[in-house]
């Protein structure tokens, strides 16, 4: 019975910067995605979209395993809600990503050329938003090294803090596109007006999904 | 005669020597095994020399209280109606019922699985006996508080000063925007830390009983000698660190928190090997202790115990520590330190260094206590600095677990020994002491 041997148990952050990168995987396809879809690509829709759904569920194993090894008996570093809420919130970013994906393969639908250039910069944005809560998440094992202190806290503090902004800029954008979209309403169709609604949700989803992770990762970092 | 009397009880001494050796010492040299920062072999031979040294550099004054600190000498000798020598029997008896005790409880506890440890085991046998030959008044029930107070106060010290080290760290290089120049900067005080707590234990009241001449060396003087030691220590391994470091400081963080836990790999090793002398110097006495008490009684025929613990009774403890660490304890090193991986040096030193002086410092104060305990206190005190990504709550239980056990099974243990032995040995021990009063 050696106490020193049962003392430690195996730590959740190394499986949670998998999990973040495995994510981050699912983001940086969003351009692609817009792409494919504005150039009105479908079989390379449908390609990346079987990539995403592999990488989400690959996620969503990671995230299952770090649950498991983590029972009630062990203290963390930080509050076992918030890196819960972390994790959860987190997984919710490439649930989005697919969502997006999913509604551009159910239908090949075709792009009005005056929607085109606006629908790629919203993509863009929203790929701003997800790269930037990306790269601060994956400061995760360095947080964990320093002890959720000091200045590589207050380095990811400052990346995070941006988010808002950043959101709230895609959210403006939406709002263009969309009244964008009903100005033109008489030369399209509803079905199709329908899926540019859904696309743009799912898009404005991630970049949601994305603040309120970085939301999360403030309050692990700076509640103990 | 005598002869065989002190060999049988130097033999159960270096049967709980090598079970310290196999079992305990692998917690002392944890930190740098886990951390990767040394193989096993090397750690076995370090741990080996180390504890080697603390027993027989340190550990008289913990020898000395199981000896004839926890049972007084004289409440034996001040029994009514005792025969010539007979005091003297009981008290040989006593130690060796304890002793035998005690190592029985040690290998029966490791064969269920339950935590224990060898100097709660033998401080309760001890008091066993003395109650069981003299009545309560026996026991020095002052130093008994002292002690067991010590076996709570030393892993919540450990735990303070673990979090406290942490936290420096963490502060002082760790947390800054560029750890590498930091590290070069603050770092070398760990080796000065080091070896100025180890160098002032040897030689604070210390070295009388080795080196003759050396009495001028206590007090301040000792204090100044191991501040100069520890400065030796520091001015090295800032040459040896910041040569490492050359030219890293402006690499991106992540590679410079790595270069900084290597500059601290061979920094835990010391700091472990502090570890190892620390725990020799404590429990070398769980083994030898009573052997001490019935070599005295046997070679001089009196009660008294006012001579200094004899070398060679030191040396044979370490002896039996570093045999059982070559034979077994290797095994247990190897298991251990793959199940503490997350220790990394960083926070490896902290926790060794917080150990390695909170049990220094008891020793000195003459108190046993167990160097694990005081270790995972110190991990724990470095979990709440939030340094460890997952600390198990349930071994604070099992420690407790382990001090309910303990202390009753070894007294109780040493009861029935004791009695059977002064039923059957009372007559011959008190001829040998007889024979040896009248030689003396």
């Amino acid at each position: 019975m050696s106490l020193i041997g049962e003392l430690l148990g195996k730590s959740p952050f190394g499986p949670l910067l998998e999990h973040t990168r495995k994510v981050h995987e699912c983001v940086k396809l969003i351009k692609p995605l817009a792409k494919a879809a504005v150039d009105e690509q479908f079989d390379e829709l449908h390609r990346l979209q079987d990539v995403v759904s592999k990488l989400e569920h690959e996620a969503d194993q990671v995230k299952h395993e770090i649950r498991e090894q983590l029972p009630r008996k062990y203290f963390l570093p930080v509050a076992r809600e918030e890196l819960d809420g972390f994790l959860r919130c987190q997984d919710g970013i490439a649930d989005s990503v697919e969502d997006f994906a999913v509604v551009l393969i159910l239908r090949n639908t075709k792009f009005h050329p005056e929607l085109k250039a606006d629908f790629l910069e919203f993509a863009d944005q929203i790929l701003q938003v997800g790269d930037t809560l990306m790269a601060a998440a994956e400061e995760i094992q360095n947080l964990a090294e320093t002890s959720f202190g000091g200045a590589e806290a207050e380095s990811v503090l400052q990346r995070v803090a941006g988010l808002g902004q950043e959101e709230w800029k895609a959210d403006r954008m939406q709002r263009k596109l969309c009244q964008k979209i009903y100005s033109l309403e008489e030369e399209l169709d509803p079905v199709t007006i329908n899926f540019y609604e859904k696309m743009l949700m799912a898009l404005s989803e991630v970049a949601n999904s994305a603040e309120n992770t970085g939301d999360l990762l403030r309050e692990m970092i700076i509640r103990g | 005669m005598s002869l065989l009397m002190i060999g049988m009880t130097a033999l159960v001494g270096l049967y709980m020597a090598w079970n310290i050796g196999a079992n305990d010492v692998a917690n002392s040299m944890a930190a740098a095994v886990g951390s990767n920062s040394i193989s096993v072999k090397r750690a076995v031979i370090l741990a080996g020399i180390c504890e080697f040294a603390g027993a027989v550099l340190v550990g008289a004054c913990v020898t000395d209280t199981v000896r004839k600190g926890i049972v007084d000498p004289s409440a034996i000798s001040s029994i009514p109606g005792l025969a010539e020598g007979e005091a003297g029997a009981l008290l040989a008896i006593g130690m060796g019922s304890a002793l035998l005790a005690a190592a029985m409880w040690l290998n029966l506890a490791t064969w269920m699985g339950m935590p224990v440890s060898t100097s709660h085991a033998v401080v309760g046998a001890v008091a066993g006996f003395g109650i069981a030959a003299a009545g309560w008044s026996s026991v020095h029930w002052g130093k008994m508080a002292q002690i067991i107070a010590s076996w709570f106060i030393s892993p919540v010290a450990g735990g303070i000063l673990g979090f406290t080290l942490f936290t420096l760290i963490s502060k002082a290089i760790l947390g800054r925007e560029r750890p590498v120049p930091a590290a070069a900067r603050y770092a070398p005080l760990v080796a000065f830390t080091v070896a100025a707590v180890v160098s002032l234990s040897i030689l604070y009241k210390g070295l009388k009983h080795i080196l003759a001449g050396a009495e001028w060396l206590t007090g301040e003087r000792a204090f100044l000698a191991a501040t100069g030691i520890g400065l030796v220590a520091m001015l090295v391994s800032k040459k040896l660190i910041a040569r490492r470091l050359a030219g890293k400081e402006r690499l991106p963080l992540d590679e410079q928190l790595e270069s900084v836990e290597g500059v601290f790999a061979p920094l835990v090793v010391i700091s472990s090997c502090a570890v190892a002398f620390a725990h020799g110097a404590n429990d070398v006495a769980n083994a030898v202790g009573p052997l001490a008490a019935v070599v005295d009684i046997i070679g001089s025929g009196a009660v008294k115990m006012e001579v200094h613990v004899p070398f060679w009774v030191l040396a044979l403890g370490g002896t039996g520590i570093v045999i059982g660490l070559a034979t077994y304890g290797y095994k247990v090193m190897h298991t251990v330190g793959t199940k503490i991986t997350q220790l990394t040096p960083s926070r490896g030193v902290a926790a060794s260094i917080a150990a390695a002086s909170t049990v220094l410092v008891c020793t000195k104060l003459k108190l046993p206590v167990s160097t694990t305990h005081t270790l995972v206190g110190a991990v724990v005190g470095i979990g709440l600095a939030r340094g460890l990504a997952a600390v198990n709550r349930g071994v604070t239980r099992e420690i407790f677990k382990s001090w309910v056990f303990t202390v009753p099974a070894a007294t109780i243990l040493t009861v029935i020994f004791f009695l059977l032995g002064k039923w059957l040995l009372l007559e011959t021990v008190r001829c040998v002491v007889v024979a040896a009063a009248a030689g003396a």
